[in-house]
């Protein structure tokens, strides 16, 4: 039996993968992949408590953070489509994203 | 070690190699396909979990839905004759530096907890109790996520054509 | 069980009508825009109908005795109406009526053709999910609202004309947001695995109730603090403010840096007060942090409030442009509020309440003549403002006294506002702090001086004549009378903030 500290551990070496991904990388596009793993990172850990509990209102909420994910994967799809449309790029250092 | 045990570990291989190349990849169309292996792999580590409906869910959401369009994405953003990819990486070892702090610290905050429970428990008929939670208890959240996504849809239509509504004044 | 349900549903909606109307105004608008896209006045006026149905409908909502949509297995429901929500929520309010009729005269806005009735369409979410917010007692419930003025300002930032900019600050923001919204996550995930429950007050009686390891609480507080910490431009969370204030169309600023914080504010205290608190102490002052007692909370917060209001004191001495300095001064008035969350007890929330309030009047005021002289000018630059005030002296004198204001001199509003922060901070013994706040508003004195200097010391030869208008001379004079008037009669202010602190179940 897979004792549930294993799963959280494989959630937590996974969300660690995903803020070197947004850290790191410069396309904008793959920024927001990033943070898909970051969320789906999260819900892994939900749905392990939630099952380990067996109390359903963990999965609940792992549906209702993938109904916002969506949402915010399209918004921000069309803003990065907006921004190349002038621009002609989606690095973000080239949009001075880290001005300070 | 059963086979569940092997499935388990199968999953989790799966989904760090994946998501490593997410991270890694020089091109992006790796990058994109290979979160297809990840989202799979977290699938399938929730039908282990017993959660069904979630790992279905997953699929149809993560797979269907956001991967096509961030492949969407990179389809209308990389003119490949015009624009050259830009796909690297800067300022890597203080952010793997960064990273491996809080993953280190929440590594060591799970295992050193102890959790209350031992072994995954089988919610039985977990469609049926989600549906029933979402009409009752949690209706006024279901109503908002929809709101949200009616949102989410309204501003990603509006900023996207944008571009087209200029041209029209201009031509005007 | 399913019968009981509904009833109970049915029964909260009659609590919940505030809420309900700010959702058939964002339906209504939504349709209206479909048929009369042409019409200029129609969609601000059905908003600013819709937000003032919603202020009656809140101010004559029967005060609640249980909690709203508690269904299902446990008695304890979603949503809870107090009077610290009903505080915020007019707070809330009166800041989106004034954001709707700085739009109607904003050049930016009016210039966008076809998206406008977006525009309003997407401030009426926003509203809706601030509502929510100040009133959420459950982890689910917050995430969902959260998400929902996120998106909304996400979209409203990058709404312009000017597109580059304003894409840039958006993009910018939604990535910010994105993870900060992740990490809010991952802290909401391990209290639910420290708890297993979402509703705040299960999550205080199983906390104050078990022995439960402090390490992962306090992870999951400081992620759970961050991801609000971004919401309310705390440092070190507020890289995106200057850009995202700046790029973002000039009414959207104003609501941000108003609304939004407002919302972000009530939530942190709600959540953190409910979830931390130890019923069972009979001192507040110690016991606000009584659950949390392994780790000095209060202290974390007070160097982060420091932090935020010397990073945004400083910064905001360097900018040239106008927009972006009121950027830093709002981040650092958000560090003088946090000062206030520090002490945590009702002395604390009271002086934030006040704090607010007046703040309201004086940072909305600054943008609306910031806003007016930019559409004029078509500049935010400072060197631009050189001579101003004897070409606009009605413009001049105002904007002068909003930004004496936001300096905290008196007879002007915000001197009582930081008056009441920093004399709650003396007597709950953090004098230290108080003399940090003190010596940061002497560094604000110089850079908001400064925009006066240039605006009456200097001479220029721009020519700059400015023609009101009666409904812009009105709209700043109802700023304009209420910062002058809580300098010098305050009593009403804080009638109404110590009738407020009350937080449900206290």
């Amino acid at each position: 039996m897979i004792p549930l500290k294993y799963y959280l551990i494989l959630s937590a070496a996974f969300f660690s993968i995903g803020i070197i991904g947004v850290l790191t990388r410069r396309n904008a596009i793959i920024i927001f992949m990033c943070i898909e793993l970051m969320l789906n990172a999260v819900n892994l850990t939900l749905v392990s408590f939630s099952s380990f509990f067996g109390d359903s209102s963990g999965q609940i909420f792992v549906f209702f953070v993938m109904a916002v994910a969506a949402a915010e994967a399209a918004v921000g799809l069309a803003i990065i489509i907006a921004l190349f449309r002038n621009k002609l790029t989606i690095n973000v250092d080239e949009v001075n994203i880290f001005k300070w | 070690m059963t086979t569940y045990d092997l499935i388990f570990y199968l999953f989790a291989l799966i989904i760090l190699v994946s998501a490593f190349i997410v991270v890694a990849a020089r091109n992006i169309i790796y990058s994109a396909f290979s979160l297809l292996f990840t989202f799979f792999g977290v699938a399938g580590i929730y039908v282990l979990l017993n959660a069904d409906f979630i790992a279905v869910v997953q699929v149809i959401i993560y797979v269907g839905g956001i991967l096509v369009l961030i492949i969407f994405g990179v389809m209308l953003t990389n003119k490949i004759t015009e624009v050259e990819i830009k796909t690297e990486s800067f300022q890597v070892l203080p952010s793997i530096i960064i990273s491996g702090i809080i993953g280190g610290t929440l590594v060591a905050i799970f295992t050193k907890t102890n959790w209350k429970v031992a072994e995954p428990q089988i919610l039985d008929k977990t469609v049926t109790e989600i549906g029933r939670f979402l009409v009752s208890h949690y209706m006024i959240l279901f109503e908002l996520a929809g709101i949200i996504l009616l949102v989410a849809l309204i501003g990603s239509v509006m900023i996207a054509r944008k571009e087209k509504l200029e041209t029209e004044e201009v031509e005007k | 069980m399913e019968n009981n349900s509904i009833q109970n549903i049915l029964e909260s909606l009659n609590y919940f009508t505030p809420e309900l109307a700010l959702m058939l105004t964002f339906f209504v608008l939504l349709l209206v825009d479909l048929f009369f896209r042409k019409s200029k006045y129609l969609l601000p006026a059905i908003s600013l109908v819709g937000f003032i149905v919603s202020g009656y409908l809140l101010v004559y909502t029967p005060d609640v005795k249980g909690f709203l949509f508690s269904t299902g297995m446990t008695n304890i429901g979603l949503y809870v109406i107090d009077p610290f929500s009903f505080f915020f929520k007019i707070l809330i309010l009166l800041a989106m009526i004034y954001t709707i009729l700085f739009s109607l005269s904003s050049k930016e806005i009016n210039e966008a053709g076809g998206n406008r009735g977006e525009y309003y369409v997407l401030l009426s979410s926003f509203a809706l999910g601030m509502f929510l917010l100040t009133s959420t007692i459950d982890l689910l419930l917050m995430y969902l609202s959260f998400e929902l003025v996120s998106l909304s300002s996400y979209i409203l930032a990058g709404f312009t004309r000017n597109v580059k900019r304003s894409a840039e600050a958006s993009l910018k923001y939604i990535i910010f947001g994105a993870v900060a919204s992740g990490a809010m996550l991952y802290g909401i995930s391990i209290l639910y695995g420290l708890t297993g429950t979402t509703n705040l007050y299960l999550i205080n009686f199983y906390l104050s109730n078990q022995n439960i390891e402090s390490l992962p609480l306090v992870i999951a507080g400081l992620l759970i603090i961050g991801g609000i910490g971004f919401k309310i431009s705390m440092a070190p969370f507020h890289f995106w403010t200057p850009d995202v204030y700046e790029g973002a169309p000039i009414t959207i600023t104003a609501v941000l840096s108003v609304a939004s914080k407002a919302a972000g504010f009530a939530l942190l205290i709600r959540s953190l007060k409910i979830m931390f608190i130890d019923y069972t102490a009979t001192n507040l002052q110690s016991s606000a942090w009584a659950i949390l007692s392994q780790f000095k909370w209060n202290e974390l917060i007070a160097g982060l409030a420091v932090l935020t209001m010397t990073l945004g004191n400083l910064a905001a001495l360097w900018q040239s442009n106008l927009k972006r300095m009121l950027a830093y001064s709002s981040i650092a008035h958000a560090g003088y509020m946090l000062t206030g969350f520090v002490i945590l007890d009702n002395q604390g929330i009271m002086a934030i309440l006040i704090y607010f309030f007046i703040y309201l009047f004086m940072n909305l005021g600054a943008f609306f003549v910031v806003m007016l002289i930019a559409d004029k000018l078509g500049s935010e630059e400072m060197e631009d403002y050189t001579g101003l005030g004897y070409k606009a002296p009605f413009l001049g004198v105002s904007l002068t006294i909003f930004l004496i204001s936001l300096t905290g001199i008196p007879p002007t509003a915000g001197f009582v506002a930081k008056l009441y922060l920093f004399g709650a901070l003396i007597k709950a013994k953090w004098i230290w702090l108080a003399v940090i706040g003190v010596l940061n508003s002497v560094i604000s004195l110089y850079y908001y001086l400064k925009v006066v200097k240039n605006m009456f010391l200097r001479e220029s030869e721009i020519e700059y004549s400015h023609n009101l208008g009666h409904g812009n001379l009105l709209i700043t004079l109802s700023l304009l009378i209420p910062t002058l008037l809580f300098g010098i009669y305050f009593k009403p202010i804080i009638e109404f903030a110590e009738q407020s602190v009350r937080i449900f179940g206290f």
